[in-house]
């Protein structure tokens, strides 16, 4: 097509309308159309041409999609609801809300290795009272740390289901594939904080699920059935989903667990 | 439900409530499943589409901007649950190798008999089989502009296509369908003059 001036119809080099500035015209959508109008009114070519694309699209019959009843709504929620996904509040998260949900766990994090390190240093001189104190509140922020380590499992854990589960030619991931990058950034402060309480066990899962959900964001949006293949093999070889599952079945039952209170020496006089 | 409730029920949804996502859901479905199946002309298909479109939601609803138009957002995430959907069948159309499915694919490209195609009945037979026979983008694109009216800057928004893969995807559609549907504007035309 050449550039015509803007009066004139985009004309191509045969002088004609190319089938494209047809359709648009006919959808209304055309840039010029009192000029597209003026040339097909002096151009039999043309205006054959517009006859034929509007009559091709006459053809096609408007969609008449069948009935539902005025129960349709209800009857679709409640199919749906049985397979909704269960959803932690940090979930609904804005990503704004989800950096400021990060720094607080960051110094949650940091409250939290402070007091792993505090633990294995017992002040010799700590009154019976406060060490008895010192050891409920160290229970209770354990079971705080195990609880967020296997919700943040879970939450994992689905990312990579519906990632292995996905289907199809093409599948897009790419809602994956952000949740999954929003799950890195949580797990590298969980990491970070097992290592430095020396949890080597929750550390090295942590480890490997890191590596594996940067895969996944690293990916293609679009994953043929090959590539899902080549991620499901992944987390086949490393047993991952195994390990994320058996881990976080694991805190789950040491957060239920009945708090056993640190025995602390009693300075004799 | 005025404006204010519907913000409310977004918000509630949005934190985590369920009965509230479950209001939507209600308040939806009609659309979504008439969307569905204009782009999908199959009914089993479109449900599938109104299931998983409702779950995109649910899973993304943190992301949604509480601004912007929930019914809009929606039919984005519905019409490319349709397209995945439209690929998937196009995969599964490509790995059958029966040839009783291969028979009838060819029967769909070669087209009716002029006797058979003069039964107005065959018309719309024949439009659903050259609609089947587009890719799912062009028959996305197609049936947002011509079905649904949208412009083609709406269809590059919802189908998240570029300007110019979007006008071709609409513009390719429309030259298979000029293709498949030859015999029957002769037809017409035949008919007109006599």
């Amino acid at each position: 097509m050449t550039l015509t001036p803007s009066s004139e119809a985009p004309v191509d080099m045969s002088g004609h309308m190319t089938d494209e500035d047809l359709v648009l015209l006919f959808y209304g959508e055309s840039a010029q159309p009192a000029s597209v109008h003026a040339h097909l009114a002096s151009c039999a070519a043309c205006a054959a041409e517009y006859a034929a694309i509007a009559e091709t699209l006459a053809l096609v019959p408007a969609v008449t999609s069948p009935e539902r009843g005025d129960h349709y709504g209800l009857e679709v929620w409640q199919r749906l609801r049985p397979q909704l996904p269960a959803r932690g509040v940090l979930w609904t998260l804005s990503p704004a809300r989800w950096r400021m949900q990060l720094g607080l766990a960051a110094a949650a994090v940091l409250a939290i290795a402070a007091f792993a390190a505090g633990r294995y240093w017992t002040p010799q001189e700590a009154a019976p009272v406060q060490a008895v104190n010192s050891a409920a509140d160290a229970g209770a922020e354990e079971r705080a740390r195990l609880m967020a380590i296997a919700d943040h499992l879970e939450r994992s854990e689905r990312v990579l289901l519906e990632v292995t589960n996905a289907d199809g030619p093409f599948v897009d991931v790419s809602s994956q594939q952000e949740w999954a990058a929003e799950l890195v950034d949580a797990n590298r402060l969980y990491r970070e904080a097992a290592t430095q309480a020396g949890d080597a066990p929750i550390a090295a899962v942590l480890d490997e699920l890191e590596r594996n959900l940067l895969d996944i964001v690293h990916a293609p949006s679009k994953l043929t059935p090959t590539d899902l293949d080549n991620v499901r093999t992944r987390l086949d070889a490393a047993a991952l989903l195994f390990k994320v599952r058996i881990l976080s079945n694991d805190l789950r039952d040491r957060e239920t667990a009945p708090v056993v209170p640190v025995p602390v020496s009693r300075k004799t006089t | 439900m005025d404006a204010s409730d519907r913000t409310a029920v977004l918000i509630r949804a949005r934190q985590g409530d369920e009965d509230a996502f479950g209001a939507l859901v209600q308040q939806h479905s009609h659309r979504v499943f008439q969307l569905a199946f204009r782009m999908l002309g199959n009914e089993q298909d479109a449900e599938d589409v109104v299931q998983e479109s409702f779950l995109r939601a649910y899973r993304q609803l943190g992301r949604f901007q509480a601004r912007a138009d929930f019914g809009t957002w929606l039919y984005r995430i519905t019409a490319n649950c349709a397209v995945d959907m439209m690929r998937t069948r196009e995969h599964r159309l490509r790995q059958r190798t029966d040839p009783i499915d291969e028979a009838s694919i060819n029967a769909q490209t070669e087209g009716p008999s002029p006797e058979r195609m003069a039964e107005g009945a065959q018309l719309g037979t024949v439009v659903e089989n050259a609609l089947h026979e587009l890719t799912a983008v062009e028959r996305a694109a197609f049936t947002l502009r011509h079905h649904d009216g949208r412009s083609i800057d709406e269809i590059c928004r919802t189908l998240n296509l570029g300007k110019s893969a979007a006008k071709h995807a609409v513009f390719r559609a429309v030259r298979k369908l000029r293709v498949a549907l030859a015999p029957f504007r002769n037809l017409s035309n035949v008919e007109a003059k006599s």
